[in-house]
């Protein structure tokens, strides 16, 4: 008997029902940083040749190192 | 002929078959054309030979909105005109300038820029410059464009030889239309006073007013109101869409190899949108001028540089040390939308000494040329660094959106507008042959017809439309 046969249908409907919650189980600062975009991600992952405006200088991300 | 008084003009019995007002870039060049042409032609010019306080206190007025020059000091009333002041800077408008915009009503011309080139040979005799190289692109977005800085033709000095000893053209100094009469078909006369006084009427088959970007609209505006709508029968755009370009210092720039576009003597090049750029970011026109940045200013910029981006800034002072030239001021000029509510009024409380009443000047910058000026820079820095040619820096008040200044360049005492051509007789008072809709014997010279600005200084577009006018006419007046 395979293993699906051997749940009952209940448990098979709870399974599949808590699927999209496994997302809580990972590690959010990461998810979040996902979807920042580089100039909030972590400075290290940035785009070194994205365009910034500092202090009126229009630079490259790069160029603040 | 040159006379210097009308009493003089008068006792010489010429029979002009043409009146021009004006001896500017304009008028002179029609003339020229005319009497080339073997037609009779007769120009007034209200000044005389030499600048005078008296002559230019005719030209004061009032500005109402943004802060502008003085209107007697933004021109000159004697013979050659305002190229008396001119500062020599030569290009003619891009193609891309007279056509319309979707982004910006009211633009767009009724000729192409096709219309005026084959005039361009001759406008380079006239005014002094070689011929043009085309642009180079620098990236998608940047053109670097040539303006060329001529010796700046003084039109009275350069052309007066051989207005005086014509045959055909007479020019009459110290002497000032202050209004034409008409029927609404024809202009019928012109009234002048002459040597402080009213020195009666004046006829002649054909008038053509070129007495500047803002004297055009004042006299019209005047003369339609005298003659009940008989000179400007469709009058809605008199007056309206005028333009200038507003110039500011923008920032600085940090360049990797200053030579890379060292172009002239003067040690000075010029960048512009490509017409994509100007379409995707919806503005208009405009010209970044970039000037070499005296030492002293140099080091002012990488002490600026260095609390942002210490490395650069370490780079920049080791550039300054191996040849002493890696930094520019940016100037910008930008196209002005034409709105019409930047327009030309008569005073209603104050008239010069013949009883003309001095103009109100109703100008204001609009939110899409602070726009134009904002991304202009943003595209010009934006270009630099992927092309690895350097860095830039924007002026405290512009990146901080604050006010314009009041204590700079302002504008380029350019006068453009008031008369525009077009089609729509409510949008405009001249047709593509520079003739006023409905009349059939007045027609309008010099930068008041443009309906654009661009963003290039307007003499060449001016003399080449004047070219342009000149043959036009030769071909309608019968000698």
């Amino acid at each position: 008997m395979s293993f699906f046969k051997k749940m009952s249908r209940r448990t098979l409907v709870q399974a599949l029902i808590a699927l999209p919650a496994l997302s809580l189980f990972r590690k959010l600062p990461e998810a979040d940083a996902a979807h920042a975009g580089p100039s909030r991600a972590d400075p290290s992952r940035a785009d070194p040749d994205e365009i910034v405006e500092v202090n009126g200088w229009i630079l490259k991300r790069s160029d603040l190192a | 002929m040159i006379f210097d008084s009308y009493e003089a003009y008068r006792a010489a019995n010429f029979k002009p078959k043409v009146c021009i007002l004006g001896s500017g870039p304009a008028g002179t060049t029609i003339a020229r054309k005319l009497g080339a042409s073997g037609i009779p032609v007769v120009v007034l010019e209200a000044g005389s030979r030499e600048f005078s306080d008296e002559s230019q206190d005719f030209y004061r007025g009032t500005t109402v909105g943004d802060f502008y020059f003085d209107l007697d000091i933004t021109r000159l009333r004697y013979m050659g005109g305002s190229s008396n002041h001119w500062a020599g800077w030569c290009r003619v408008l891009d193609k891309q300038d007279f056509e319309p915009k979707a982004w910006a009503p009211d633009t767009g011309w009724p000729i192409r820029r096709a219309d005026i080139e084959p005039y361009l040979p001759e406008v380079h005799d006239i005014l002094d410059v070689p011929d043009f190289r085309p642009d180079v692109p620098i990236s998608d977005d940047i053109r670097w464009v040539q303006l060329i800085k001529s010796p700046a033709v003084r039109f009275g000095e350069k052309f007066a030889g051989e207005l005086d000893k014509s045959s055909n053209i007479a020019v009459v100094l110290n002497t000032y239309a202050t209004e034409l009469a008409g029927n609404g078909k024809r202009v019928t006369g012109a009234k002048l006073w002459s040597n402080g006084q009213d020195a009666g009427a004046f006829s002649a088959d054909y008038f053509i007013v070129c007495t500047g970007g803002l004297e055009n609209s004042r006299l019209l505006l005047w003369s339609n109101q005298r003659s009940n709508g008989g000179v400007v029968p469709n009058a809605t755009a008199l007056g309206r869409y005028w333009m200038e370009h507003p110039t500011f210092e923008g920032g600085n720039a940090i360049l990797a190899d200053y030579g890379e576009f060292e172009v002239d003597a003067v040690n000075e090049a010029f960048f512009s949108p490509t017409p994509a750029a100007m379409e995707r970011l919806r503005i208009m026109n405009f010209g970044i001028r970039l000037i070499e940045t005296p030492y002293a200013g140099v080091k002012h910029v990488i002490a600026d540089l260095a609390c942002t981006a210490p490395d650069m800034a370490e780079w920049v002072a080791y550039q300054l040390s191996q040849n002493l030239r890696c930094a520019a001021q940016l100037y910008v000029a930008w196209e002005q939308a034409p709105l019409a509510s930047n327009q030309i009024e008569l005073s209603k409380t104050d008239v010069d000494h013949a009883g003309v009443p001095r103009i109100e000047l109703h100008w204001k910058k609009s939110e899409l040329e602070r726009r134009t000026l904002v991304e202009g820079l943003k595209l010009f820095g934006t270009t630099l660094i992927e092309k690895d040619l350097g860095r830039v820096r924007l002026m405290d008040w512009i990146a901080n959106g604050e006010d314009f200044p009041t204590n700079e360049e302002t504008a380029g005492h350019h006068h453009m507008g008031g008369t525009r051509m077009g089609t729509d007789v409510t949008r405009s008072v001249v047709d593509a042959n520079c003739k006023v809709h409905g009349m059939d014997n007045l027609y309008v010279g010099g930068s008041s017809v443009f309906c654009t600005s661009g963003q290039a200084n307007p003499t060449t577009t001016i003399t080449a439309l004047a070219c342009r006018l000149g043959d036009h006419l030769s071909k309608v007046v019968s000698v």
